[in-house]
């Protein structure tokens, strides 16, 4: 069992589209961006360089939670990879628990890329203790997200879970206020943003580093949301296994 | 204890029966062929032998369990059809993970040079050609030293040579007593390289028992002879004959008693008979009468 969620980890680590999404991307913006804007100040009074940073480890974050389970998921079961581990005896319900644990994993180099980025290229620097909040918070929060993964590879065909992940992904990244802060929306459109997982999760991150800690309500609503996607995932793995 | 037991087991899907109670018993140590046209129902045979799929009456058993307990024992290893590999992995890390789910498993090496994988240990299976990605299925199948080996036509898409490595491989797995079931259209690897042939049609049973057997059974020999434009009516009752087929004015009689047949033929018509040849039926033939859609 550990070997096998060391190959599924190693896979996503291996493909071409993780590296791109997850690493090559969300780096890239925020070096673009914070080049352009991080000396000015953003919401919460912190630099934009900072508030950039947890935008971006956001995305990075979502980014890998999402692409490391939808697709690879959808086509293991279309391609009989799927059935071919079920006739060993591996239990199924590993599949899911290695495949969400995987997901965990593959988010921690995002998250580590974007932050070394701003540390290194942007010179931002952080009290140890917002660090101490700030990494396990964006960490633990892609929960909901590798769960709503799983839950698109398990509903649909490969060729509609590739576009529906990357939609949902950079849908959710918009709504969410990851791509333009929500306080520079409008009114309707900060009540969409207000009420996407995406924005939820990366409030953990934004109010940690103006110094407001974790937000009782914030921390509530990503567990509603890690229950509420983690019980749908797990609803259409057992549809999807199921023996008919 | 037999190793596969088919207890009246029987699949529908909706309205239509893939598989209709079927009911059959292996020996362990036995390689059996499970021959049928395609649609004649061997894929759900098999995935319900896997419990890959639940029958909708009756019962399957793998050495007296139902197949997902044998499955979870690790009795089980299968060749399906549908099978891409994962594309970013090596052919030793497919190998490696699979061996490692069962109790009992066979020797990485012994694995790799069972199925000729030897040479290829170190590239990725996205990098793989049709028949060798084919010889890594099959040495998944065999990684965990399961006592039963299910394959599912397991030589499409094989080259010539993957296909006589891969026969070489299986009869080695199969001289140490395990059971092997493999499903075929090719009527040349059920004659070759089963002790047994069961012939679905039809989502049934229509022929069990050796390739020797199911020849003699479907009619022995096959009478050709040229007709030009005589009518054919009455041929089909002619003694010893099992079937009779007239095309571009030849005809074609299959035959359980040649030598009754050819007798009535020459004096109990008053056909001209021309051209007349007269031989064994082959596997090919027995298949086909014993297959053809009623």
């Amino acid at each position: 069992m550990l070997y096998y969620a060391r190959i599924e980890t190693l896979r996503t680590l291996r493909n071409k589209r993780y590296a791109i999404f997850v690493v090559v991307f969300p780096v890239a913006l925020y070096l673009i961006n914070s080049g352009i804007y991080g000396e000015q100040t953003a919401a919460g009074g912190v630099r934009q360089s900072v508030y950039l940073m947890v935008s971006m480890a956001c995305y990075g974050a979502l980014a890998a939670a999402m692409m490391s389970t939808a697709l690879p998921w959808a086509q293991e079961r279309s391609s009989g990879w799927s059935d071919q581990l079920r006739v060993t005896p591996l239990p199924g319900w590993t599949v899911i628990a290695v495949k969400a644990g995987a997901a965990l994993l593959l988010v921690l180099p995002a998250l580590a890329l974007v932050f070394a980025a701003a540390v290194i290229v942007a010179g931002v620097s952080l009290p140890a203790g917002q660090w101490a909040l700030l990494v396990p918070a964006l960490w633990l929060g892609t929960i909901p997200f590798a769960a709503l993964g799983l839950a698109i590879g398990s509903l649909l065909p490969p060729d509609a879970a590739q576009p529906a992940a990357i939609a949902a992904m950079f849908g959710l990244s918009l709504a969410g206020g990851l791509w333009f802060p929500v306080e520079i929306m409008s009114g309707p459109l900060r009540a969409v943003a207000a009420a996407t997982p995406v924005y939820r999760y990366a409030e953990l991150g934004w109010s940690v580093v103006a110094g407001g800690g974790l937000p009782a309500a914030g921390l509530l609503s990503v567990l509603a949301w890690a229950v509420a996607l983690g019980a749908a995932a797990v609803h259409a793995f057992r549809r999807a296994t199921v023996r008919s | 204890m037999k190793a596969i037991v088919f207890d009246q087991a029987g699949k529908r899907f909706g309205d239509v029966t893939a598989v209709g109670g079927l009911s059959f018993a292996i020996e362990p140590g036995s390689t059996v062929a499970l021959l049928g046209r395609n649609g004649a129902g061997k894929s759900t045979t098999i995935r319900m032998l896997l419990g890959l799929l639940e029958p909708s009456s009756g019962a399957v058993y793998v050495h007296g369990r139902p197949p997902r307990a044998a499955a979870a024992a690790g009795e089980l290893g299968a060749m399906l059809q549908e099978g891409r590999l994962i594309p970013e992995l090596t052919v030793r890390e497919l190998v490696a993970l699979v061996r490692g789910l069962y109790p009992r498993p066979l020797d990485l090496d012994e694995i790799l040079g069972l199925a000729g994988l030897t040479g290829l240990a170190r590239r990725r299976a996205g990098t793989l050609s049709g028949g060798q990605a084919q010889r890594v299925r099959f040495a998944l199948a065999v990684a965990g030293a399961p006592r039963v080996l299910v394959l599912d036509e397991p030589t499409a898409a094989m080259d010539v040579e993957s296909r006589l490595r891969f026969w070489d491989g299986m009869r080695d797995y199969a001289a140490d007593g395990r059971t092997v079931l493999f499903a075929t259209h090719h009527l040349e690897e059920a004659d070759e390289h089963a002790d047994r042939v069961i012939v679905l049609a039809g989502g049934g049973l229509a022929a069990d028992g050796t390739a020797a057997r199911i020849k003699a059974a479907a009619g022995g020999h096959v009478i050709r002879f040229a007709l030009g434009g005589q009518p054919a009516s009455g041929l089909d009752r002619l003694p010893g004959v099992t079937s009779a087929e007239v095309a571009g004015g030849t005809a074609v009689l299959r035959t359980d008693d040649a030598d009754a047949t050819l007798a009535a033929l020459y004096r109990r018509t008053t056909l001209d008979v021309r051209d007349l040849e007269l031989s064994a039926a082959g596997l090919e033939a027995a298949f086909l009468a014993l297959t053809r859609e009623p």
